[in-house]
Parts: structure tokens; sequence; C-alpha cells
């Protein structure tokens, strides 16, 4: 060790630095999604799903047993869907996991708005879909074989995906800003995850019934699922089809107010205490 | 000179740098804090005891803004707890049992934090760079802290806790599961923090011991109250003037020498008993065996009597005169 402590001058710790916290918290994520290696297995594995669908709708389409614009409309349905999982699974560790690994406190310490930081990683976690959508790319021009539709549809299943992977992602960061577990917050979030692809499984005929339409006007997958497959397949004028988009934006917008405006100002070292104690700002320490 | 809050300082006294009033913390029904109340000065080293459950963990945590105090209030430098923000800028805490991330280095991880604490990227690395000098991890810059030791881990996580050049530093048992080595490299680096960043260091430790050795103040928490503060030397005196007045001392010998030390000893007047204890230790109890106090003096013939028959004294403790016997018997409430 050194002979001497010296404070250290530099700054004074109040000088605002050039990069706002929000901003060095989203790059700390980054680089701990790319270098720690999770985004790229995250991003092999969409690869390895990307690949699977598009044989398996490759193998069809050569049978002619799907029509082109619906070959396009569910390759950009599995692209989203699993973009989805990847956005979901990184969110719902972020809080978390820093919990377990006991690295939540200091970044607490900071005299940075709880805001900030969870802005921070919320668009870390948002930083697979890009990149994702772009991978994806191959797949749906080798599939569309040439069709006109392949434009409008990459356009649309482009922003849909985001105002999905943007209302998903930030629910998987409020499991995660909830619960003390990872396992927990993973399971929770994979729970929405399924019970939200549900409804694509069921048959064609239960969406004319009342409950089917309840369900395309409050699940949000299934309203952008049923808007791609009437606008790209069958070709209806979007005017018709805004109503389907309601639930997604819905869905987003009140995401983002429960991770923003209520949330994130109760983030504490502890999960499900900081959100019951409105006058509390963390943890109930126990020790 | 740790005072109450409420107190008066004396003007050639630098003023308190941390004050706590009355400061209460509940969960529910039970009460976490009671009354909390200290002050702490620039340049000193208070130390936290407490048996686990005190309320120790949970008192740093109201005071390092991470918890909101049901009642009462605190000043760091100045800022009262009503503005926790500025208070962070004011405050390094090393937590219990922190983790930091695998894939950085050291020189990474502090960078990072000062920024976050609003210096420019050129400065925090400078800084960083400083301070891991300044911890003996100066060669370890630019290893991953996922290669670091437990013990160099403390030494970084002692570092994060300067970026901002806190006026007061909280320390939650920084020594926790190191070497004896490592506890005294890292309790010498404490007190450095103290004496040459004139910061108010409050850190809280089971190693009373070493406590006792570089602590200028204590505070003893039990069942979330203080029942003792101080210096160290004025909440051992208090003690024994509270009737835990010595009557008993251990002395060591060599091992060869134990019998023949407990047959001088146990001849001699005032001397109730002179018993074999562990290896090489002699427990000696003075007066009738009634507990009535004993003079200083007392000791020294015991000491006295060894020397004049040769037997060379390796060891003597007096039983109340440590941090240690004070603490058990303050704390022996919830011990039992």
């Amino acid at each position: 060790m050194s002979a001497d402590l010296d404070p250290h001058g530099g700054a004074p710790a109040d000088t605002r630095s050039s990069q706002p916290a929000w901003w060095l918290v989203f790059r700390r994520e980054l680089s701990d999604l790319w270098i720690g290696g999770r985004a790229l297995n995250l991003l092999i594995l969409f690869s390895v799903l990307m690949s699977i669908t598009a044989f398996l709708l490759a193998t069809n389409n050569e049978l002619s047993l799907t029509p082109p614009r619906l070959v396009i409309v569910t390759t950009l349905e599995a692209t989203t869907s699993f973009g989805l999982f990847i956005g979901l699974i990184i969110a719902a560790e972020s809080f978390s996991g820093e919990r377990e690994r006991a690295t939540l406190e200091p970044l607490l310490l900071v005299p940075a708005s709880r805001r900030e930081i969870v802005a921070g990683k919320y668009l870390a976690a948002l930083s697979l879909w890009p990149v994702a959508l772009l991978l994806s790319v191959p797949y749906v021009v080798v599939l569309a074989q040439g069709n006109i539709a392949l434009g409008p549809a990459m356009l649309w299943g482009a922003v849909l995906g985001t105002l999905l992977i943007v209302s998903f992602t930030g629910l998987g960061l409020l499991v995660s800003m909830w619960s003390n577990s990872s396992r927990t917050s993973l399971f929770v979030s994979l729970l929405v995850y399924l019970l939200s692809l549900l409804p694509a499984q069921l048959p064609g005929e239960f969406e004319a019934t009342p409950i089917g339409a309840i369900v395309q006007a409050t699940i949000p997958l299934e309203g952008v699922r049923q808007f791609m497959l009437k606008g790209i397949v069958e070709v209806r004028p979007v005017e018709e089809l805004w109503v389907l988009l309601y639930a997604p934006l819905a869905w987003a917008l009140l995401v983002l107010g429960a991770v923003f405006l209520y949330a994130a100002p109760r983030l504490g070292l502890e999960g499900m205490s900081g959100f019951g104690r409105l006058t509390t700002r963390g943890v109930e320490a126990t020790r | 000179m740790m005072q109450d809050a409420s107190s008066e300082q004396t003007g050639s006294e630098a003023e308190p740098i941390l004050v706590a009033q009355d400061i209460h913390r509940s969960y529910g029904t039970r009460r976490a804090l009671r009354s909390l109340s200290f002050s702490l000065r620039p340049g000193r080293v208070l130390g936290f005891l407490g048996p686990n459950g005190a309320g120790k963990t949970t008192a740093i945590r109201v005071l390092t803004t991470i918890l909101e105090p049901t009642a009462g209030r605190f000043v760091v430098d100045g800022v009262g707890s009503e503005h926790p923000d500025q208070i962070r800028r004011k405050i390094g805490v090393l937590p219990e049992g922190l983790g930091f991330p695998q894939h950085s280095t050291g020189l990474e991880y502090l960078t990072y934090y000062g920024q976050l604490y609003g210096r420019r990227s050129e400065d925090a690395r400078r800084i960083g760079l400083g301070l891991l000098d300044d911890v003996g991890l100066q060669k370890r810059a630019d290893a991953l802290v996922g290669t670091y030791s437990h013990g160099m881990r403390q030494r970084l996580g002692i570092a994060r806790s300067l970026v901002n050049d806190p006026r007061v530093v909280f320390l939650d048992e920084p020594t926790l599961g190191l070497d004896p080595r490592g506890q005294q490299e890292l309790l010498a680096l404490v007190q450095r923090i103290a004496r040459e960043r004139n910061a108010g260091v409050v850190l809280s430790s089971h190693l009373l011991s070493e406590i006792e050795g570089i602590c200028d103040d204590v505070v003893i928490m039990n069942q979330g109250q203080i029942v003792a503060k101080g210096t160290v030397a004025e909440v051992i005196g208090r003690s024994a003037e509270g009737g835990a007045q010595p009557n008993s001392a251990r002395v060591r010998v060599a091992a060869s020498s134990v019998t023949s030390a407990a047959a001088i000893l146990a001849a001699m007047p005032g001397i109730a008993r002179a018993d074999p204890d562990t290896v090489g230790w002699l427990t000696v109890e003075f007066g009738d065996g009634d507990g009535a106090p004993i003079g200083d003096m007392a000791k020294n013939r015991v000491l006295d009597a060894l020397i004049r028959a040769d037997i060379p004294i390796l060891g003597f403790e007096v039983a109340g005169g440590r941090l240690q016997d004070v603490f058990l018997q303050l704390t022996a409430e919830s011990l039992g």
C-alpha cells in the first residue's frame, strides 16, 4: 500500500458528469450482457429457433401448403415471439439478479434517481431486439420468395414487434423489481409469456366467439397477430384494423407507467417490501 | 470524543460531521431501532457494536438513506435526512457481503462508480487509479474482479466507498471472512481513512479486540437501542463504575510452571483461588470470593509474586477490563 492516503481532489462530487446516470448504467449493462456472453447465448438460441421455424415453413411452402404471405407473417410472428422471450429473460433477471449477487446496494447509494437507474437497465434489456430483428431478415427474405408483401410486412413487423417488446420487457423488469429471486421473476415472466401465446394456439372458430373477441381486444400479442394476418395476408385496409392495436398500445403505456411512475421510485434493496410501503425508500433490513 | 447529539459542543473541538437525533425505525409492529442518538466528529472512527439482530445494519441503512427512519432525523455534514440525494454525495458505504461484477476490472469498477458520482470519465479513472494504489491493489488494476481474493474485494469495496471523497464512511462488517493478516491490514486502512482524509468512519464489526484497537468512539447496541456510547475508555470505565469492577484476572505462564504458579498464588493473602485454565493459563480470583471490588495493587502483587518465584509471565488479562467484557455484560440479556 502506498504511504499516504491523500484525499483525492479531482472534480467535486457534486459536479455533473457529461454523461447522465441512465447512459452510464445502460453502457455498463450492455457491456455485462455482451462481454458476459449472455446476449450471445440468447441470440444463438434465437437463431436456432428461427432456423427450425424457417425449415418447417420452407418445407410446407415447397408442398404449396402455406401461401407466401402467411409464411412471411408466420416468420415475423416467430421473430417477435422469440424476441419477446429474450427481452423478458434479460429484464426478469435485471434487478432480482443484482439482489442475489448483492450488487444492487451500491447502485442505490449513488446520487442518481431510481428512474435513471431503471431506464438504463430497461434500455439495455431492449437492446437485443434490434439485433434479433436484423438476424431474422435473411429468414424472412428467403421465405418470402420475392412476394410484394415483404416490404410492408417487414415494416409492420418491426414497428409492432417493438411495441410488444416495450411492454413485455417492461413487464419482466417490473417482476424483477418486485422479486428477490431470479428464479421467481423468470418463472413469473415466462408464465405471463406462455399465457400470452396461448390464444394463438386456440382453434380459429374461437376468434368468432365473444370470449375470442375479448381476448383479441385485451391480449397484446393476439392483437398484433390479428393485425398482421388481416393486414398482410387478407390485405384488408389498415383503417379497419386500428382497433386491433388498441390493446398493444394500451399495454405498452400501462407497463411503462407502472415501471417508471410507480415501481422505479419505490425500487429498494429488497423487492416486495419496497413495493408494499410507500414511506420507505427501499429495503427492510432484517439484521 | 463522541457526545450525545443533544449535548453542547466545545468551541475547540471540530463540529460533528454526523449527528443522529432520536432515530426510530419500525417494521410493522416490530421496533428495529429505538431512539438512536449519537454524533461523530471528523477524523474519528466510531465502532458500531452489537449482537446479531441488535439493529446495527438497520441503523447503517437508515443513516445511508437506503431506509427511511420512522421517526427522528440525522444530519451529515450539514445536510438533513430530508435530502437523501444530497446525503448520498457526502457518504461512502461498504455494505456487508457486497457483491462485485465478475467481468469488470478493478479500475473499470471504480471508474464506473466515479462517473455515477458525477465525475468525468478521465477524472474518475485517475481517481480510481489513486484509490487502487491507496488500498494496495495498483498491480491488479487491470485484472478482472472475478480473479480477486476475498480480501482484495473488500479493499476494492472500500476504494469504491471513497470515490466521491466522502465526509462519512460506513463500513458494515468489512473484516468478515478475512484471515488475521487481512483483518489487520484492512483495519489499518480504515484508521488511515479517518486520519488522513479527516473523514468520520462508522465501523460495524464483531471483532471486538480489533475495534478496541482502532476505534476512538464506540456505540454498543442491543435489541434496537444504544446501551453504551462514548470513547472506548469511557465505555469501559463507566461499565466498571456500574458494578462490573473486575475481581478476577488471567495469567499466562509456561505450561511447566502452571502447577507451581497456582500453588504460590493460592497461598497469597487476598486471593480466593488460583486455578489452571486452558493450557498455560491460570484464573485468579481476588478477595474472599464474595465478588467485592479489589484494588489495582492486588493485581500487581500477583505479578510480583510470580516474578519473585522466577516464573516467566507470558500474559496477563484483567477480567472486565476489555471492550469484549463490557460488550458481553451489556448484551447478556439477548445472548442469554
